[in-house]
């Protein structure tokens, strides 16, 4: 076989194989969104409907809206209130997001530029994350009900920036260290002191790693399961713990409503990451390209 | 008015010490070039002077005043830093803008101070562009406007034309030149480039390990090197160095090499026998078109630079032994042919076997 034909096979045989990768990636996601518009009778049936016929809204008004005349049938849920659990997952996520962010970079640029934490306790604070979650969520249950702190949003926000800062830390860490000390000490020389410095070249500079930072760690915390699970009981609830209640429950399993539930959770991570998308390029190939 | 004085100054990395006992004042309107290889010290010692590296023990004084406890903004300098060091997320105005903003001017007086340093240094087109937009040569441009208009006492510049190519080292070389005449401040010049600092300084501070070797002015580095380093270092093409010993013979002192024998000027009368080695620049080796040279050696190369003609021997040395000769009429000369040399006697050097100069050389 001659080359320019040996390069043509593979060519196809790779894009086959990476087609048959992303058929399977994306297929439970096609599978929920087009469930998600599926009239009760089409969930279980077999052999499987692809497509909605006809597509119905009913899923999403029964789940989102609890519209009376939805919310009468057979497949309502007594403790249903999605919209309590949205607003109550926007605040928990985007506040402990947040703060892990700040101080991680302010705790980053230390160990960039100071060196306050050795290799060693830079590798310990990473281990801390390492810790199954299933490990400590039992004894801290009972610390946060001594404190108060159960099934309250404070709790949440506390245990989440808490678990995320390492990884702030990390990511962040590695941005900083991108940019050369030069530039820091001309601004130095020019007159701007240490937190000018800061705040009008460094953290420019790192934007992008900013922002891909915050959405990895919005994700991890807006999806978060068994610690929300666990340290929460019925005041505090959380779209992940929402999602659970329409699965085996006495009413069987609601799979239309938990899929209309299922995309409403997704859509809003894949708005932040279209409004911000420009910088997540930059900010996950940042390093990897030359200066 | 900037007069520094370094006093003992010294710094260690860890076991390491990369200045050793320095101590040397820069007047007040001199330009002085610290030169040496790679790892001698002389970026350390800048930056001390800047105040980005503590001198682990001695003193830097700026106009009498001790600084070392200074922050770098508060030392009245401007630094020029290899990699420029622009500020990628801001224009090239607002590059230049920034040390007045931190200094707080009002903002018509800034943008009337940015346009006129950009005019100096010949930067007026380029305000609105991104560093990124820059070339090599126009960067190195905006880095010194930036530092320019904050009118500091002392220009730090660390090979700030070590990146460029070298049409660009020679013209912006000739703007570093017509900078320190048009402001009179003192300039500190790092490089490792010999040509530079023969061109730029006032005063050369040749360093090595840490340690100065040499302090004067271009012409007396060049005629007069201290020791075999510094005689090497300087000049291109490089010195001629010929290993060999000295000889006592009948009231003559004789260099004698396996290529060479030379009787040595009177000056030289006082050296012990042993071994030694014979410096002399390329310029002062005279092709003796007749019989009465020093020595006759087999050309290698021939190298025609247009005006001037090199003429590399074989004089049974790693290292060619170099001639310089004015005209072309050389440059017919053809490589394997055997040519009579004579050394000028006055601009003879001899360096003992530890590199120190011996007597002689003015």
């Amino acid at each position: 076989m001659i080359k320019s034909q040996r390069r043509r096979a593979t060519s196809i045989v790779r894009y086959i194989v990476l087609s048959l990768w992303a058929v399977i990636a994306f297929f439970p996601i096609y599978w929920m969104v087009s469930t998600s518009f599926k009239p009760d009778t089409q969930w279980f049936t077999w052999p499987p409907v692809y497509f909605p016929d006809p597509p119905t809204l009913d899923n999403y008004l029964n789940v989102w809206f609890g519209a009376e005349q939805y919310a009468a049938t057979q497949y309502s849920i007594s403790s249903q209130k999605p919209l309590i659990s949205l607003g109550n997952s926007a605040i928990i996520a985007s506040t402990s997001t947040l703060l892990a962010v700040l101080f991680g970079s302010v705790i980053a640029y230390g160990v960039s530029r100071y060196k306050i934490l050795s290799e060693v306790r830079m590798f310990q604070l990473l281990m801390l994350r390492m810790i199954p979650p299933i490990v400590i969520v039992a004894p801290l249950s009972l610390f946060y009900s001594a404190l108060g702190l159960l099934d309250s949003m404070v709790g949440l926000i506390l245990i989440y920036f808490l678990t995320s800062l390492p990884y702030a830390v990390w990511m962040t860490k590695s941005f900083i260290d991108e940019v050369p000390r030069e530039i820091e000490q001309a601004a130095e020389i020019l007159g701007a002191s240490r937190w000018r410095t800061v705040f009008e070249i460094v953290l420019p500079l790192i934007r992008s790693g900013l922002v891909a930072t915050f959405l990895f760690i919005l994700i991890l915390t807006w999806s978060e399961y068994l610690l929300a699970l666990i340290l929460t009981k019925t005041q505090v609830t959380t779209l992940p713990i929402e999602l659970s209640k329409y699965q085996g429950s006495t009413e069987g399993r609601v799979y239309g409503r938990q899929a209309a539930l299922a995309v409403g959770i997704t859509v809003p991570l894949m708005i932040v990451g279209l409004i911000i998308r420009k910088h997540l390029a930059r900010g996950f190939s940042f390093g990897m390209v030359r200066r | 008015m900037a007069r520094i004085e370094l006093c003992n100054l010294e710094k260690s990395f860890g076991a390491v010490k990369a200045v050793k006992d320095l101590s040397f004042t820069i007047e007040d309107g001199e330009f002085v070039v610290f030169v040496g290889p790679s790892g001698c010290g002389k970026t350390t010692t800048l930056r001390m002077i800047a105040g980005f590296e503590d001198p682990t023990s001695g003193e830097i004084r700026i106009d009498g005043r001790v600084v070392n406890d200074l922050e770098p903004r508060d030392r009245g300098l401007g630094m020029v830093f290899q990699s420029h060091a622009l500020f990628p997320h801001k224009n090239v105005a607002q590059n230049i803008e920034f040390g007045l903003r931190m200094k707080n001017v009002p903002s018509e007086e800034r943008v009337k101070r940015v346009r006129e340093v950009a005019e100096m240094v010949r930067i007026g087109h380029l305000l609105e562009k991104m560093p990124s937009q820059c070339s090599g040569g126009e960067s190195q441009r905006v880095a010194l406007a930036r530092t320019l208009v904050t009118n500091p006492s002392t220009f730090l510049l660390d090979e700030p034309l070590s990146s460029l190519d070298a049409k660009l080292r020679r013209e912006l070389r000739a703007e570093c030149d017509r900078l320190h005449q048009a402001l009179k401040r003192t300039f500190i010049y790092v490089t490792h480039d010999q040509e530079e600092a023969m061109t730029l300084a006032d005063r050369i501070v040749v360093m090595r390990s840490g340690e100065i070797v040499q302090i004067g002015s271009p012409m007396e580095i060049y005629s007069n090197p201290v020791n075999y380093f510094v005689a090497d270092f300087f000049g291109s093409p490089s010195m001629n160095l010929v290993a060999g010993e000295i000889v006592q013979e009948s009231a003559a002192t004789r260099f004698r090499s396996p290529a060479f024998d030379v009787v040595l000027p009177e000056n030289f009368k006082a050296t012990k026998p042993g071994a030694v080695t014979l410096g002399i620049r390329p310029e002062h080796v005279g092709v003796a078109l007749g019989d009465n040279g020093d020595v006759e050696l087999p050309v290698r190369l021939v190298e025609p630079l247009g005006k001037d003609t090199l003429l590399y021997f074989d004089a049974g040395t790693e290292r060619a032994f170099i001639a310089v000769t004015e005209g072309l009429g050389m440059a017919e000369i053809t490589a394997g042919e055997r040519i009579t040399l004579s050394l000028d006697r006055r601009r003879i050097h001899l360096f003992d076997t530890e590199g120190r100069r011996i007597g002689g050389a003015r």
